[in-house]
């Protein structure tokens, strides 16, 4: 279907059921062109395009003209479409009977679509880009002539006529040099991460309404609509006490393109290499074994030959939150990877986490720094001057690795902000639940992070997992330098598999099944027997454990052996929490 | 749908308004609501009319529905009627009041005086009737009807009347807004009047009277401010409360437009309920260009409630139905419901009862000023890791209104009040801490024994007197806090010590504990059977990524909500007869803990739980009154309590006397000199010391055997051998 790239409004309402079955097929999904990684002035106003990305806010229902009558010159009179539009479509001398009992009403809604935050940059390169050329807008025109219709003919001349300059390539160099009016393109595009900023979108939404919720990620085709029209910021207002809300409700287009969707798919992971292939392993033959051997040589290098710490990083990798009931989410593995020793820091943190950001899609390393626990935006909070969910640093797509680096908190004071940004972390690390500020009262959303927390001693926040790091000589702590070094030369022989890997633990489906849980069962009351202290988060853990380990070899179902070692690992990880010093009551 | 006859309805609104009464219960006269109303409104002295279409419903039901549904319309249809009426139910001349009174008044002295050339006059010239309203109409809902969330406003109910809920979260200053605008003709110097029925209008230049016109001598006109009419109008936006948001979901706001009287009514943060018009709105001018293709939609207020104030409201959508009904009034559902509560935390059933009792809270009692507090405290304290902090996550989602905070995170500050400067303003301002803002509810402390010292001395007034009182910054205030306290706290030894005192162990002042209702120790002691039942529980969670089903079905939480709100509502008194046997019950008590050198204080204060337990026990029966089976639950679970804190130390000195042992003793107890008991009383003494009715059977029968008492044929009576 190569005309899907070059599909006009019109068209589309015309044989929308028909376009929308073709659009299943992921192929054809795929041929649009995809809006995230690529300059906006390449794309055409009112073609389809694709954006993937994080519903960051949604905005209310709103009532537009889904049909209105226009009146020409001379008494004359149609009705115009207003579906996938912003502005009216008029000719020379048209004007919009406003009044006419004829026009009728639909209902959209507005979601705001940020492109996933922490995507790590070989994430944005293996994306397929493919840029319309120019020659799409001239097939387009022979296509048109050939079919010499006359409402299309009709159509083309008015968008023309509309708008003069339908390459918005210049305007937007204009544009972009005129700062908008009143409020700051940072606060526009409302990333979460500042440092690294994500692309916006509003999409418009027309069917479905209600079914998208915050923080899911989805993939988008939709109209792009970036008319300069829409820009209000240049245009002569007068003063009114709203304006911040009106600029805010109605950014400038060139900077957040508005996308009629069409279609939309909700996505389980955020890997480009799985997009079509996940429902079909065959396709991708990946030995879970062979790669679970090779990344966990690999971690065991990076983490001072420590073969424990590594089963650990290497489970913490593939958790994901796989039971969300009413008071309980089980499945978060949280992981607290303690005593590093000093000598090696701050060299050890960073590169560990460059490593992490080689094998995963989407990730974020936050270096706990006084000022950053003091100045950073934590969780989203709602701006009623502007009615808009300002982003906070912990709204992130579901499976993104974060990973706070607690060995670069030093003494010092700890202002509100911190001390707030404190127990959000804790809140969400142990429910899985982000916060949002909506100044009355704060709403929980669902989020599905794993989080890795790097420190020297014991950690402040909570986890469900504490590994002290045994280096197994002091010659690895000398070396780790180079250690690391061929550590990511080596990965790179094997990247794609290993990121494959990860994703596919992630969703894969593993069944705990009852045969085992007898002797799961049993195992705990001995254990309580011998340990006042083990209580049902123990177990959680232990199950959750064994459930990692358990797919992470490929397999499917509880077996025995992931739980006993699951119990060994424990026990091991036990000892060695013994003999750190114990922390003064 | 038959178009409705407007004139017809004109005439049957002017027969309610004339018509409609109300017959005084008391002295059986007819008090005319509307009459009376509209006399003042003659005078001046009122200028807002509420028609209540609960009157107008049982005056004529049709007309009801039509009002509903096409407010606008017989909104004017109301005013119009009350124009025509107004003048016959003048009784006095009044008195100017403002600068608009006198206007009015004067030129309708002109008029009457150029009478002859009324005709002659332009229809644009001639008064509008809105120039001469001074008074405004407004609609209070059905009672029966229920309020919306923003969310379930769609377009199908443009131009009906709604009530919504929700929290405001913008109001924008209360600006004068034109009615109707008044012109001069700086030639002819005649009056033109021009009404606005949108939020613009385009003035009028040319002159239209006939003197201009015919003379072509083209006056301009000028606005007259004094001669135009303007109301107050306000734009308010309201967001939905928290409960009315989907997970997942962000929570959706609408606009409201206020008019006259209707203005400065709610301010930021306040909780509303709306009752209005929905509409939609053409914006003209800079908003239109912006908007484009988009309509905006408002409420037009006619009524707006703020729900802190009336409680009533919330009562509306607690209605159960028959069928929740009659599954809540099964034998077990006292079980049933304490089972319910964090149905995913094993056992602690009587913690769970005194929770749901704290949830139901007991009556208030003031007697001649005296201030008795019905809401329960409770204090639950134990090993770590036994739930506590989960309970009381679950009791402060499931409760209405509710704060969370734990000791160490709030200060004193936090938990009260502070008063804050505004940086804009420099005034001093009173910003409700976790209590204030629990007030009517519960407020959730955990790791109480954590707090600072100088903290909790605050709690002590709002754990007895359930207010607060501020002097700072030249404040000097007292606010109510009516707040049921659950507190959370860890042992001072990590672990309970069973050879010390609850002071001791968890080193709060007794004055503090005294406080409390109920102190409960939650002890987490090893044991098989628990452990195997836990497992199990755990691993099902894991497996099927859900709770296990249980045998008692547990009720969700909005059934729970709407249960205890309507437990609530009923004040339950205690019957005379009840009062002897209450008194008896305390001086045991009293009696017990002089000679058994308790671990606990039995004070006071124990004897006002009890009441208060009683009472919320009757509310959860739905009952008016308390019972006796109420006091001898509420003893039970005070003597649980008891016990949870003793047991250990029993425990730990090594003879433990069996159950049997100890029913024994208090039939002997009871006995006293006598060789005789009666078998009813044995049972109730025993029941209210937490004994079953079977043990009680088992240490009879025990005893029995051993011949040391006799029990007659008929097990009515036992006799000491």
């Amino acid at each position: 279907m190569d005309n899907l790239k070059v599909l006009k409004i019109v068209d589309f309402v015309q044989n929308e059921s028909q376009i929308v079955e073709t659009l299943k097929d992921l192929e054809n999904w795929k041929s649009i062109p995809l809006l995230d990684h690529s300059m906006l002035h390449s794309f055409q106003d009112n073609t389809l395009v694709r954006f993937r990305g994080m519903v960051q806010d949604m905005l209310d229902n709103e009532t537009y003209l889904e049909k209105y009558k226009v009146n020409g010159e001379g008494g004359s009179s149609r009705v115009q479409d207003g579906k996938f539009r912003d502005i009216f479509v008029l000719g020379n001398k048209e004007t919009v009977d406003h009044n006419d009992l004829e026009n009728c009403f639909g209902e959209r809604r507005s979601l705001f679509v940020i492109s996933l935050p922490g995507l790590n940059d070989w994430a944005k390169t293996t994306q397929p880009i493919s840029p319309p050329t120019q020659s799409a807008s001239e097939s387009s025109g022979q296509k048109r002539s050939a079919e010499d219709s006359e409402s299309m003919e009709q159509d083309q001349e008015m968008e023309e006529t509309q708008t003069p300059n339908k390459r918005i390539k210049g305007s937007i160099a204009v544009n972009e040099e005129a700062a908008p009016k009143g409020l700051s393109a940072e606060y526009h595009l409302n990333s979460p991460i500042p440092d690294r900023p994500s692309k916006a979108c509003m999409v418009k939404v027309y069917s479905d309404l209600d079914s998208h919720t915050l923080n899911s990620v989805v993939d988008v085709i939709g109209f792009l609509s970036v008319d300069p029209a829409m820009d209000i910021s240049t245009a002569d207002v007068e003063m009114n006490e709203d304006i911040d809300g009106i600029l805010a409700a109605n950014p400038p287009p060139s900077l957040i393109p508005r996308i009629h969707a069409v279609a939309i798919r909700r996505l389980k992971h955020s890997n480009p290499l799985l997009d079509t292939s996940l429902h079909n392993f065959e396709e991708h033959p990946l030995s879970f074994d062979v790669v679970y051997k090779d990344l966990l040589i690999v971690l065991t290098q990076c983490l001072f030959g420590d073969t424990l710490a590594a089963e650990y990083l290497l489970a913490h990798l593939i958790s994901t939150v796989y039971v969300r009931t009413e008071l309980e989410t089980l499945g978060q593995f949280t992981l607290n990877l303690c005593s590093i020793p000093q000598e090696v820091l701050p060299f050890f943190t960073k590169t560990l986490y460059e490593i992490i950001e080689m094998i995963t899609p989407v990730s974020h390393y936050l270096p706990m720094t006084l000022e950053n626990m003091n100045t950073l935006q934590f969780i989203p909070k709602k701006d009623y001057q502007t009615n808009k969910l300002v982003s906070g640093i912990l709204q992130l797509a579901p499976h993104t690795h974060l990973v706070l680096d607690e060995t670069a908190m030093k003494a010092g004071k700890l202002e509100n902000n911190g001390v707030l940004g404190m127990q959000f972390m804790s809140h969400l690390i142990k429910t899985q639940q982000l916060k949002c500020d909506f100044q009355y009262y704060q709403l929980d959303f669902h989020s599905n992070l794993a989080i890795l927390i790097l420190s020297e001693g014991r950690s402040m926040l909570p986890n469900n997992s504490q590994v002290p790091i045994q280096p197994s000589d002091n010659d690895t702590v000398k070396l780790i330098e180079e250690t690391l070094k061929s550590a990511k030369f080596y990965l790179r022989t094997k990247l794609n598999s290993i990121r494959r890997y990860l994703t596919l633990c992630k969703v894969q489906e593993f069944v705990m099944n009852d045969v085992e849980g007898k002797m799961i069962e049993d195992d705990f009351v001995e254990m309580r027997k011998a340990n006042k202290n083990i209580g049902p988060e123990q177990l959680h853990n232990l199950l959750v454990l064994s459930r990692l380990l358990g797919i992470g070899v490929g397999q499917t179902a509880l077996s025995k052996d992931s739980w006993l070692k699951a119990k060994d690992m424990e026990r091991q990880r036990e000892e060695r929490l013994a003999k750190l010093p114990k922390r003064k009551v | 749908m038959a178009r409705r006859d407007y004139a017809q309805d004109k005439d049957s609104v002017k027969a309610f308004l004339g018509e409609f009464c109300k017959v005084d219960p008391d002295n059986g006269k007819k008090n005319f609501v509307y009459a009376s109303q509209l006399v003042k409104l003659a005078h001046r002295e009122q200028t807002m009319l509420t028609i209540d279409l609960d009157d107008l419903q049982e005056f004529n039901e049709s007309l009801t529905e039509a009002v509903k549904l096409n407010c606008r319309r017989y909104s004017t249809i109301f005013s119009d009627v009350i124009m025509e009426m107004l003048p016959s139910y003048k009784e006095r001349e009044i008195r100017a009041k403002d600068v608009l009174d006198v206007y009015i008044e004067h030129r309708l002295l002109m008029e009457g005086r150029n009478r002859n050339q009324v005709e002659q006059r332009d229809e644009r010239n001639r008064f509008p009737p809105e120039l001469m309203k001074r008074f405004e109409i407004s609609f209070k809902p059905l009672s029966t009807d229920k309020s919306f969330s923003i969310r379930d406003i769609k377009a199908d109910n443009i131009g009906k009347l709604v009530t919504i809920r929700g929290i405001v979260t913008r109001a924008t200053e209360v600006k004068p807004m034109m009615v109707v605008a008044t012109y001069t003709c700086d030639r002819c110097g005649s009056e033109t009047y021009q009404p606005v029925n949108g939020m613009t209008f385009i003035p009028i230049q040319d002159c239209p009277s006939d003197d201009c016109r015919v003379n072509k001598a083209a006056g301009r006109l000028y606005l007259q401010t004094r001669g135009s009419k303007f109301v107050k109008f306000q734009e308010i936006k309201i967001q939905e409360h928290s409960d009315q948001v989907p997970v997942g979901h962000i929570p959706r706001s609408l606009t409201i437009f206020c008019r006259g009287e209707i203005t400065r009514q709610a301010q930021p943060g306040d909780h509303i309920c709306v009752s209005g018009v929905f509409l939609p709105l053409m914006r003209e001018g800079f908003k239109q260009m912006v908007s484009g293709l988009l309509s905006e939609t408002f409420l037009d207020a006619y009524r707006i409630l703020c729900i802190n104030k009336t409680e009533d409201i919330s009562e509306k959508d607690a209605e159960l139905t028959p069928e929740e009904l009659s599954e809540l009034s099964q034998d077990d559902f006292y079980d049933r419901l304490a089972t319910s509560l964090a149905p995913e935390i094993y056992g602690h059933m009587d913690v769970k009862k005194a929770l749901l009792l704290l949830l139901v809270g007991g009556v208030d009692k003031r007697p001649d000023g005296m201030k008795i507090r019905g809401n329960i405290n409770i204090c639950l304290m134990g090993d770590p890791g036994v739930a506590k902090s989960q309970l009381l996550g679950y009791i402060s989602r499931l409760a209405l209104r509710s704060q969370y905070t734990t000791g160490r995170g709030s200060s004193g500050v936090g938990l009260t009040a502070a008063v804050m400067k505004d940086p804009l303003t420099g005034e001093m301002t009173l910003e409700g801490g976790a209590l204030v803002l629990a007030d009517q509810g519960i407020c959730c402390i955990d790791e109480f024994d954590k707090m600072a010292e100088v903290d909790r001395i605050s709690i002590h007034e709002v754990m007895e007197q359930q207010t607060i009182s501020i002097a700072k910054a030249g404040i000097m205030t007292t606010l109510n806090a009516r707040v049921s306290i659950l507190a959370a706290a860890n042992p001072a030894f990590g672990r309970y010590n069973p050879r010390r005192t609850i002071e001791q162990n968890i080193q709060l002042p007794a004055a503090l504990l005294s406080r409390f209702d109920l102190l409960w120790l939650i002890q987490d002691k090893p044991d098989r059977d628990n452990d195997l039942r836990l497992a199990k529980h755990i691993t099902f969670v894991h497996s099927h990524g859900k709770q296990p089903p249980t045998k008692v079905k547990s009720l969700d939480m909005s059934l729970m909500r709407r249960y205890i709100q309507l437990c609530k509502r009923k004040t339950p008194v205690i019957p005379t007869e009840l009062t002897d046997y209450i008194v008896g019950a305390y001086v045991e008590l009293r009696r017990e803990a002089r000679n058994n050198k308790d671990m606990t204080f039995t004070s006071a204060r124990n004897l006002l739980g009890i009441l208060r337990l009683s009472t919320a026990l009757a509310r959860l029966r739905l009952s008016d009154r308390v019972d006796k089976d109420d006091v001898a639950e509420a003893l039970r679970l005070l003597e649980m309590s008891k016990d949870s804190l003793n047991q250990t130390h029993e425990h730990h000195t090594g003879h433990v006397p069996n159950t049997s042992d100890k029913i024994f003793a208090l039939v002997r107890e009871l006995a006293g000199a006598d060789k005789m008991v009666r078998l009813i009383d044995v049972m109730e003494r025993c029941t209210t010391k937490g004994f079953k009715p079977d043990q009680v059977d088992k240490c009879v029968e025990t005893y029995e055997e051993l011949n040391v008492w006799q029990v007659n044929q008929n097990r009515t009576k036992i006799t000491f051998i």
